[in-house]
């Protein structure tokens, strides 16, 4: 079969050019070391519309939090009392008065639905399995056969850690993209962004089949969590560095290119358009290690949980939350550009919280708000805690 | 059976994690390694000198125990994750395409194919001319080893990954709505099921008279075999994936945080405890007096007190376990690789 799509090449400048206009609003620069980041060309289809639904979807800047102690008690997630919350904060979201008039402001009955989980920190620090039992019950209840709900994520052995099978209702797939880094068969050839970070050989990212052309509605899951590289991974890191393959070439010791490169794969249509809803798993908070650690030292039973369309503006609350508690723990910002806040023993940086494998780049927010994908202003960020 | 035969997953229909009677020495070398295609999420299987692998690539290659070599392969149309089994001459795998396989153990050949309409990755179990499986569909089907025709099938509550275990007439099995259940092996009645707090992926031993398992609810379970009452329970730091494996009044596991427990099958009190290297969903083998165990690496633990004897960076490994005889270990890795340590 010929594939009558038609797919155009545009390129976004490097990190220089995002970054020099937010350098002066990061208090804890002094001077930066980081290079510019190299052009990044971007191939997509041709003419893709873009959906009114798609980043930062029906409710820009707009970030809904709600919190429960009871939501976590020894290590364990409380299903019912998750529920809760995220019916709370769904109406809260949309305005709806009922939950289910809420999922179908952005649902409907014909979706294939994706839910996009994070299990990369597995089994100490992943997406809950008892918030996505209620994401499928929610899209369930507009009328979604269970047949047409995905979970799934890059890799397959990572979601097999996480127990993902086994945990969702019958009749939801589990897919995992991939089995190991340079996997190509689960990616579209057409759709990549490409740029050489470090002289890497292959030099493009591929985005994931099932985004490009199984999917035609994306819920994000993110874990709240510290990145060694990124600053954060959150709603636009799960997305963007989980929906592409061959993304860890974007940092190499002490520097990362995930500024700008992040926001960049968010931007790449149709994963734009069909991500719709993000809702970020806030129950275990990792302040340090992230995204892979399991040292429960540095893992908070935050029972958080944020609902938003605007993956910048609830990005940005996350780091703020992140920034906090690593200031009350008394360790450095992830802002940090001292060079001796540096290591390349992988196991002191597991151990010690003073210490990480790169310079940071949290910066990547604010590049993908210059993308247009939301706000990363605290103050018109309609950021509404439910009490 | 020969005393180099692990014919199913965990050596036997026990599912007690091995208990074979060989005695263990340090390995010493490699004696061979070799690759076969794809990713190897299941553990291999040993008979008459071959060894089966089972892979991602839908491939199930069957090994010269001795040297390495392939003697023949036989390609499903889907990935494969399940540990295969072997009875009467045939090799027995369910495949991703939602098909149970029966192929010629020594050929390679199809015998005879039966459909599931769901993809499967527990074990099949083989008793008393009944092959025994759950799917993903929350199904467990009961169907004749001689040509796959349906004897019995039951719908659970949930997904089934965990393997199932007969003894004593009857079928147990864990399941995804956090249900043990009891099943008739004629009919497939459900006779009882005992709920946890949540899933269970992890395959159930049974040991006189009870069963144990682990829940992803972060307990250990020892139920009574005849109602489903729960005898005790023991409280580990992260959900329980890794199948148990009992010797004598002894039952070992593994859960998720990385910890392996050796507690007492009558009162579950803990005799010791030893953390690895990395989250544990394989199951422990026991053989003599030693726990192998694959986490990050693979571990030989002594029984008696769980210090670590013998390890290797070889065999990093989720679901696979070892297959231990006289004279070599084999074990497979992710990546698709196939050790033979003697």
């Amino acid at each position: 079969m010929i594939d009558r799509r038609q797919f155009v090449k545009r390129t976004c400048l490097g990190g220089l050019a995002l970054y020099l206009d937010h350098w002066a609003t990061s208090p804890a620069y002094s001077q930066d070391l980081i290079p510019p980041a190299p052009p990044i060309h971007v191939n997509e289809p041709l003419g893709a519309l873009r959906s009114p639904l798609g980043m930062p979807g029906l409710f820009p800047g707009r970030v809904i939090e709600t919190a429960d102690p009871q939501a976590i008690i020894s290590n364990r997630v409380s299903q019912p009392v998750i529920r809760r919350m995220l019916d709370r904060a769904m109406r809260e979201l949309t305005g709806a008065q009922e939950v289910r008039e809420a999922w179908r402001k952005f649902i409907e009955p014909k979706d294939i639905v994706g839910i996009k989980i994070n299990p990369s920190g597995a089994p100490a620090c992943c997406s809950s399995p008892e918030i996505i039992r209620e994401i499928v019950a929610g899209v369930q209840s507009v009328g979604v056969p269970l047949q047409n709900i995905h979970v799934y994520d890059r890799y397959a052995f990572e979601i097999d850690i996480g127990s993902y099978q086994t945990l969702v209702p019958l009749g939801v797939r589990v897919i995992g993209v991939a089995e190991r880094k340079l996997d190509r068969s689960g990616y579209d050839p057409n759709i990549y962004c490409e740029a050489n970070f470090f002289g890497e050989w292959e030099t493009r990212s591929y985005m994931a089949s099932i985004v490009a052309s199984g999917l035609t509605k994306i819920i994000n899951v993110p874990t709240m969590k510290d990145h060694s590289a990124a600053g954060v991974t959150g709603c636009l890191k799960n997305l963007g560095y989980g929906t592409f393959n061959n993304v860890d070439r974007s940092h190499r010791r002490p520097f990362s290119f995930t500024d700008p490169l992040i926001g960049v794969m968010c931007s790449v249509e149709p994963l734009r358009s069909k991500a719709v809803l993000h809702i970020m798993d806030g129950m275990r908070m990792l302040w340090h290690g992230g995204p892979l650690s399991q040292n429960s030292k540095f893992i908070s039973h935050a029972g958080i949980l944020m609902v938003g369309t605007d993956p910048v503006a609830m990005d940005t609350i996350e780091l703020e939350k992140i920034e906090t508690k690593r200031r009350n723990e008394g360790v450095p910002s992830v802002w940090s550009r001292d060079p001796k806040s540096l290591t390349e023993n992988g196991a002191e940086f597991y151990e010690d919280a003073t210490k990480n494998l790169f310079y940071r780049q949290p910066h990547h927010i604010a590049a993908a708000a210059k993308l247009g994908l939301g706000t990363c202003e605290l103050r018109q960020i309609d950021h509404r805690v439910l009490s | 059976m020969a005393n180099s035969d692990w014919p199913t997953l965990l050596c036997d229909n026990s599912r007690t994690g091995g208990q074979s009677p060989q005695r263990w020495r340090a390995p010493q070398k490699s004696v061979w390694q070799t690759s076969v295609d794809g990713w190897v999420r299941s553990a291999p299987v040993l008979r008459d000198g071959l060894l089966y692998v089972t892979s991602q690539s839908g491939y199930l290659t069957a090994l010269d125990a001795r040297t390495g070599k392939v003697r023949w392969r036989f390609k499903a149309a889907a990935p494969i994750h399940a540990t295969p089994s072997l009875s009467s001459g045939q090799v027995l795998f369910p495949s991703d395409d939602g098909k149970l396989y029966a192929i010629d153990s020594g050929s390679g050949a199809r015998t005879w194919e039966m459909s599931t309409g769901a993809e499967s990755w527990a074990s099949p179990v083989v008793s008393k001319g009944t092959i025994f499986f759950g799917d993903a569909n929350g199904r467990m089907h009961a169907v004749s080893s001689a040509n796959g025709t349906v004897e019995w099938k039951r719908d659970l509550g949930g997904k089934i990954y965990s393997t199932g275990n007969v003894a004593e007439e009857r079928v147990f099995v864990g399941c995804g709505d956090g249900n043990i259940y009891s099943m008739d092996e004629k009919s497939g009645e459900i006779l009882w099921k005992t709920p946890t707090g949540n899933g269970i992926d992890s395959s159930p031993a049974v040991a006189d008279g009870t069963l144990f398992v682990g829940s992803l609810d972060f307990f250990f379970y020892a139920i009574d075999l005849t109602n489903g009452a729960v005898r005790w329970k023991h409280e580990a730091e992260l959900g329980i994936s890794s199948s148990p494996a009992v010797s004598g009044d002894t039952v070992i596991f593994a859960c998720k945080a990385g910890v392996v427990r050796a507690l007492n099958t009558q009162n579950g009190k803990l005799i010791w405890a030893q953390g690895l290297e990395q989250a544990i969903t394989a199951p422990p083998v026991i053989s003599g007096s030693t726990v192998w165990i694959q986490s990050g690496m693979t571990h030989a633990l002594n029984l008696a007190d769980g210090s670590i004897l013998w390890r290797a960076r070889l065999g990093y490994s989720l679901q696979s376990a070892p297959v231990v005889t006289e004279s070599a270990v084999y074990l497979t890795s992710m990546e698709g690789d196939v050790y033979a340590l003697g």
